[in-house]
């Protein structure tokens, strides 16, 4: 199994067994001091199969979507809004940005961190207002250095001929095709079949 | 007709106060004219603040002249009908590799440019895979540009500016944050553009190196252009080069030196195979006779002192147990003596930093034992803070981690946390302050106001003001120019040699360290591969060399010259005791 799943699946076992013997209703077993009841049954294989999709539909998209994809899939599907002077293509753009520098202010954030620990800093101990206190030597620097990188990145934007989103061509437009076709029809089968199967149940 | 023609440019840098008054006009450009012809390769030089950047901003149409004119291919930057034409003709790197990408994806970000002016879907397709190819980046194609070294990086970002394909592109420092082995690449990739497809290259930099091979060479100065010429022209005047504190090539000062004893050696030599040949050339005086002088030159290191740090089978691994498993380290063993000035290098990736990190407890060996003093730094109840004060760590670019109001109160935070008293908090940053050299009138300054390199002062008086009894700085000199390098790495020979601590400098330049340690211990795939004296570390510069580092540039002349037989003894590693060698030999 992969190493990264392991506290996933611990917690899908906790969640699992607390439900099932913890609910109060119907006994259908009863062993030693455990009880299991119906509810308790039915819950817990709903929460587990509810955590397991959840899991697998964020995984599978994130696996299979790069943000930009994301972004230019939002700008599209909202598009509409641009008739009630909503700024789509620009918060798409900041989205996407903002995703492509998470993983840069992660970095940075760990390395003034340590820079500051090692001249002493404490970010453990102490009360709340101490531990806000103490964030100061970390938080400064990282908005400096975030402004810094947001005006290079305009500097390098313009450079490029970046000027919003008129007139833009895409490498990879949207298109509708079959595939989306049967995505669509997927997800339409599957909301009936759920909302059918509330119903009857 | 010439693509890029500046005629009287005057840029100038207006700050105004909060009713909009003029506070100061700071004149970043100062009547400059210049002109490229296309194909040509420039380079521009210049120290920080010579005004090389605003210039390049100006081609791209990023600022407009205060005064005068620019026309590239023949239009007027000023004019704001052409800003996006001028965009496209001239593309434009810059510095910092991580502020310029854009997208997530390697080809989503080459596309981003031809995205921006629209060109047609299809063809943006086959932009995007010439432009990677010609920087030799398509095998990353669709990786993220998290996972990429910084010389791939902006490898990247060249081939996103190749992709509008403009006629011309400009270079802003291109391999400031670079290693050695990036630096190469990109220079490489820079110059088949070039030669291969004509376009016009503008190299803005302060590494003399980079700037040999260029047609033309523009050197600037307080926003003036002060000396123009081919390459050669331009080295040939090493003492007014100096004089501005402009950096030459090891070779030529050598070459420079050597003249200057009265070899009569050829005006302005470039390159390590044309000294080797003007050297050979002159007559061999009486070989043997100078041999006497030698031994006295290796004065004995040998100080009887305790071992401060000592490293026992260290060994650390990223992420164990997951598949992202990295070992950083594998299996140190390592003594260091007190007030031993020693230089830890290797590339990027060698476990360099993460070996100094062990050092004061901030990453924790995940097997082996670290002693300092004696004493197990991972005993249960040993005080890591405490070692944190003993052993001092100014890290990259430590600048970044300035946060106060003033520098004076940032000096006083380490020792704030060492829980000292106010009087002694002040006498420290005193000291500190004045050990680093940063004149009086900044120590109420914001230190957001403060020049690069004086930033970086007042960063490692932060850490020197805690009395730590080791300082280890990692990449200390990174960013700056040759003269702020200069500065600090004197800076940081001086406080060694008045405090007598143990400093600890990591780098992957050669050349810088070999003038200032005792030792030198060569990282390579999380192991130590050589640890000893300067001499007997560049001695395996083969070998080095194989590790993405090089010797000194002298290391290699002295090689060359044995190879071709002049006796020489090949272990000189700065310029003046490479002079003394040679001199013993020709005449």
């Amino acid at each position: 199994m992969v190493k990264g799943l392991r506290s996933i699946v611990i917690l899908l076992i906790i969640a699992g067994l607390f439900n099932l013997f913890l609910t109060p209703g119907r006994t259908i077993i009863s062993f030693w001091i455990f009880t299991v009841s119906d509810v308790g049954l039915k819950n817990a294989v709903l929460m587990t199969s509810r955590m397991v999709l959840l899991i697998i539909g964020t995984s599978v998209m994130t696996l299979t979507t790069t943000p930009n994809q994301l972004t230019d899939g939002m700008e599209k599907s909202l598009g509409f809004m641009k008739k009630f002077n909503v700024p789509v293509h620009e918060i798409s753009m900041m989205m996407s940005i903002a995703l492509r520098f998470i993983p840069i202010l992660i970095e940075e954030t760990d390395k003034i961190m340590k820079a500051q620990m090692a001249r002493g800093a404490d970010f453990e101990s102490g009360g709340l207002i101490k531990k806000a206190k103490n964030m100061v030597p970390l938080l400064v620097p990282l908005f400096v250095s975030a402004f810094r990188r947001a005006n290079d990145l305009s500097f390098a934007m313009e450079a490029r001929c970046y000027n919003g989103g008129e007139g833009r061509t895409k490498m990879r437009p949207l298109q509708y095709s079959s595939l989306d076709q049967r995505a669509y029809i997927c997800i339409a089968i599957y909301l009936i079949v759920f909302y059918s199967a509330k119903v009857i149940l | 007709m010439s693509i890029i023609k500046s005629k009287n440019l005057v840029h100038e840098y207006i700050r105004r106060d909060e009713e909009g008054n003029v506070e100061s006009i700071q004149v970043a450009l100062d009547h400059v004219n210049l002109n490229v012809e296309p194909g040509q390769f420039i380079s521009i030089l210049g120290h920080n603040g010579s005004g090389k950047s605003t210039f390049a901003k100006h081609i791209n149409a990023l600022l407009t002249p205060s005064e005068g004119t620019l026309y590239v291919d023949g239009m007027n930057t000023s004019d704001d009908e052409f800003t996006f034409a001028v965009r496209q003709t001239a593309g434009m790197v810059f510095q910092n590799p991580d502020n310029q990408i854009i997208a997530s994806v390697v080809d989503e970000d080459v596309a981003f440019g031809p995205e921006n002016i629209g060109v047609p879907t299809e063809e943006i397709v086959k932009r995007v895979d010439k432009s990677l190819k010609m920087v030799g980046m398509q095998k990353y194609k669709s990786h993220s540009p998290n996972k990429l070294s910084g010389g791939q990086k902006q490898r990247v970002a060249i081939a996103g500016v190749m992709a509008m394909e403009p006629k011309c592109i400009i270079l802003d420092e291109p391999t400031a944050m670079l290693d050695p082995d990036g630096r190469k690449d990109v220079l490489q990739a820079v110059h088949t553009l070039n030669k291969e497809k004509g376009i016009t290259v503008i190299l803005i930099t302060h590494y003399m190196e980079e700037v040999v091979d260029s047609d033309y060479v523009f050197v600037m100065e307080k926003g003036k252009v002060f000396m123009e010429g081919t390459p050669r022209e331009i080295f040939k005047d090493v003492e007014l080069l100096k004089e501005h504190s402009l950096d030459v090539p090891q070779v030529t000062l050598l070459a420079h030196e050597l003249r200057k004893s009265g070899l009569p050696l050829p005006e302005c030599i470039l390159t390590r195979e044309e000294l080797v040949e003007n050297i050979l050339k002159l007559e061999k005086t009486q070989a043997a006779s100078h041999t006497v002088s030698r031994a006295a030159g290796d004065k004995a290191s040998e100080k009887a002192s305790n071992n401060e740090l000592i490293l026992d089978h260290v060994s650390y691994k990223y992420s164990p147990g997951t598949a992202y498993e990295v070992t950083a380290l594998d299996d140190v063993s390592l003594s260091i003596k007190e007030g031993e000035f020693i230089g830890v290098i290797g590339h990027t990736g060698s476990g360099k930093s993460t070996l100094v990190q062990h050092l004061n407890g901030l990453i924790k060996a995940t097997e082996g034992h670290i002693y300092y003093r004696g004493q197990d730094i991972y005993d249960k109840d040993y005080d890591i803070k405490e070692l944190r004060t003993q052993v001092g760590m100014v890290f990259q670019y430590p600048e970044h981690q300035l946060f106060e109001t003033t520098v004076f109160k940032d000096v006083q935070f380490g020792p704030k946390n060492q829980g000292l008293d106010e009087k002694e908090q002040i006498k420290r940053a005193y000291e500190a302050l004045g050990l680093v050299g940063l004149p009086e009138e900044f120590y109420l300054a914001s230190p957001f106001e403060l020049s690069g390199g004086q930033k970086r002062r007042a960063a490692i008086a932060g850490v020197i003001a805690m009395k730590p009894n080791v300082i280890i700085l990692d990449e200390p000199t990174a960013g700056l120019d040759p003269k702020g390098r200069d500065d600090i790495l004197g800076m940081i020979a001086e406080m060694h040699k008045k405090r007598g601590d143990t400093v600890i400098l990591v780098s992957h330049s050669m050349e810088d360290v070999a003038n200032y340690v005792d030792r030198i211990i060569v990282m390579d795939a999380g192991k130590p591969a050589f640890d000893g004296a300067p001499k007997e570390v560049f001695a395996h510069y083969k070998e080095l060399e194989k590790m993405g580092l090089a010797a000194p540039q002298v290391t290699y002349v002295m090689n060359d010259l044995k190879a071709a037989g002049l006796d020489v003894r090949t272990d000189a590693t700065t310029v003046d005791e490479a002079k003394e060698e040679i001199l013993c030999y020709v005449k």
